[in-house]
């Protein structure tokens, strides 16, 4: 399919239904894209600092609160986060937004970014920590640079994961993005708009009646694999285990 | 940098971990330029004592501390822990070198944290300076790219004692050093202390369970047992006439 596109399946906007050509899912893409970006910019120092704090905190209420909370999101199907985000952000703001999108992801990442980074951080031998105490390291430093060092190719994997599971979500995004794809976000700066994302088009257009739009619902899914392979191959490569 | 001395003086000391009384009415007193060895079987609260020495003790959950803890003329348990540490160094008893900074790093580490050395060839020197006073920089000087998990046990814990030296500590605190290290590294390590003790008028403890690494090292012996200090005094006398008869059970081996 793809083959018989080149490289316009990557750039093109969906054809109408029925024509006789497939198009493309460029606005797709992008905003998956953009989708991935955003999550991962709000995602990552939200569940590094939620981690450091139920790990470092542990005896503290607010820590035990904040561990249960986010596993039980694990238990949150999908679908009511997107419904969650709807009513708080899409409506108030009277339109369907990438921002919204990303943030429904955030959501969804987070229980899974989570369970990595705790048993990451939880790992990182205490003698490591008394000795950065003891050439005087404040809190601040230890956890810093030596408890998130030692624990880094955790902390990445667990990162890269909660992604990679981010942007193949369709339920968060149903509700939320509103899959634009005549006029989407191309420019940091229009991530306010609606847009529309991979997991998306497949979910509508594997639904279609029209040959053509079945076609690149196919395409888009090889897209997709490849694009969560990716990430996990990354997630290989980043794991260098720091050795004792 | 003048060289300040700092005798470190313990009084009337009680820990309590949780409900456990684990160090009562302690009592010891280290002199600049010597090594004391804090001896005793496991489980008597050594470690303990030279926790609360550089306020490690703060991390350990249920742990209440009384007494003076004097370094100088200041009061250890009423300071900030933070620039207490600064001045104390301190080798465990499981090499423990940063297993994510290279070799080079983990000396450097102090030095910059501190804002002791700014320029790269004032760190340079001290990191060679202190892997020499840790006997360390003939095996390590070509590779102190490598990362720590690349040297023996005896030699990541040479590392240790170097990234200690860096800062260079007015008092040095080791926690049993060779209790899981090769005799060769033993020698170098021990030799070490001793060397920086002497030079730099350092104060020096050392815990350790065996008393023959007492008797070869320090110039003073602690004993203690289940918390309390049994004998204190320069080590031949303690070693060849011991005054209490668990004393001399101790270094016949048999508590």
């Amino acid at each position: 399919m793809i083959l018989r596109t080149g490289i316009s399946f990557f750039t093109d906007t969906p054809a109408y239904p029925g024509a006789d050509e497939v198009g493309g899912i460029g606005p797709s893409l992008l905003g998956t894209m953009w989708l991935g970006i955003v999550s991962t910019a709000i995602g990552i120092p939200l569940s590094v600092l939620t981690g450091i704090f139920i790990v470092e905190f542990r005896n503290h209420k607010l820590a035990k609160i904040t561990k249960v909370f986010t596993h039980s999101l694990l238990e949150i199907p999908t679908v009511l986060i997107g419904m969650l985000v709807f009513l708080t952000i899409v409506v108030p703001t009277g339109h369907y937004s990438l921002l919204a999108g990303s943030i429904a992801l955030v959501i969804v990442m987070l229980p899974y970014t989570m369970s990595y980074l705790e048993r990451a951080l939880d790992e990182v031998p205490r003698t490591y920590k008394e000795a950065g105490y003891s050439i005087g390291m404040t809190r601040k430093q230890v956890v810093f640079k030596v408890v998130l060092g030692i624990a880094k190719p955790g902390v990445a994997a667990g990162l890269l994961i909660g992604v990679a599971k981010g942007i193949s979500e369709t339920a968060p995004l149903l509700f939320t993005i509103g899959s634009a794809r005549g006029d989407f976000p191309v420019s940091p700066m229009d991530l306010g708009k609606p847009g529309d994302a991979i997991p998306l088009l497949i979910f509508q257009f594997i639904q279609s009646p029209y040959e053509n739009w079945h076609d690149l619902a196919w395409g888009a899914s090889f897209v997709l694999t490849v694009i969560v392979l990716v990430t996990f191959a990354l997630v290989k490569l980043v794991v260098r285990e720091v050795k004792l | 940098m003048a060289e300040e001395l700092l005798e470190v003086r313990v009084e009337d000391l009680n820990v309590w971990i949780g409900d456990n009384h684990i160090l009562k009415d302690v009592y010891m007193r280290a002199v600049p330029g010597t090594v004391t060895a804090v001896m005793g079987p496991s489980g008597s609260g050594k470690s303990t004592l030279i926790r609360v020495i550089n306020r490690l003790i703060d991390l350990v959950p249920g742990s209440k501390v009384k007494g003076r803890v004097m370094i100088g003329k200041i009061n250890v348990l009423e300071s900030d822990p933070y620039m207490v540490r600064r001045r104390i160094g301190m080798v465990f008893q499981e090499p423990n070198p940063f297993p994510h900074m290279t070799i080079y790093e983990n000396v450097a580490i102090g030095p910059r944290l501190h804002g002791l050395a700014r320029e790269r060839e004032e760190i340079d020197r001290i990191v060679e300076w202190a892997l020499k006073k840790a006997q360390l920089w003939d095996e390590v000087k070509d590779r102190l790219d490598d990362y720590p998990y690349q040297l023996s046990g005896g030699q990541k814990q040479r590392l240790s004692l170097a990234r200690a030296l860096a800062l260079k500590p007015r008092v040095l605190l080791l926690d049993e050093p060779t209790a899981n290290i090769d005799p060769v590294s033993t020698v170098k390590v021990e030799r070490s202390i001793i060397e920086y003790a002497k030079e730099n008028m350092a104060t020096v403890i050392i815990v350790t369970h065996t008393p023959q690494q007492a008797a070869r090292i320090s110039d003073n012996i602690l004993f203690i047992y289940e918390g309390r200090v049994i004998e204190y005094g320069p080590t031949r006398e303690v070693v060849l006439h011991p005054r209490e008869e668990l004393t001399r059970k101790f270094l016949g081996g048999e508590v």
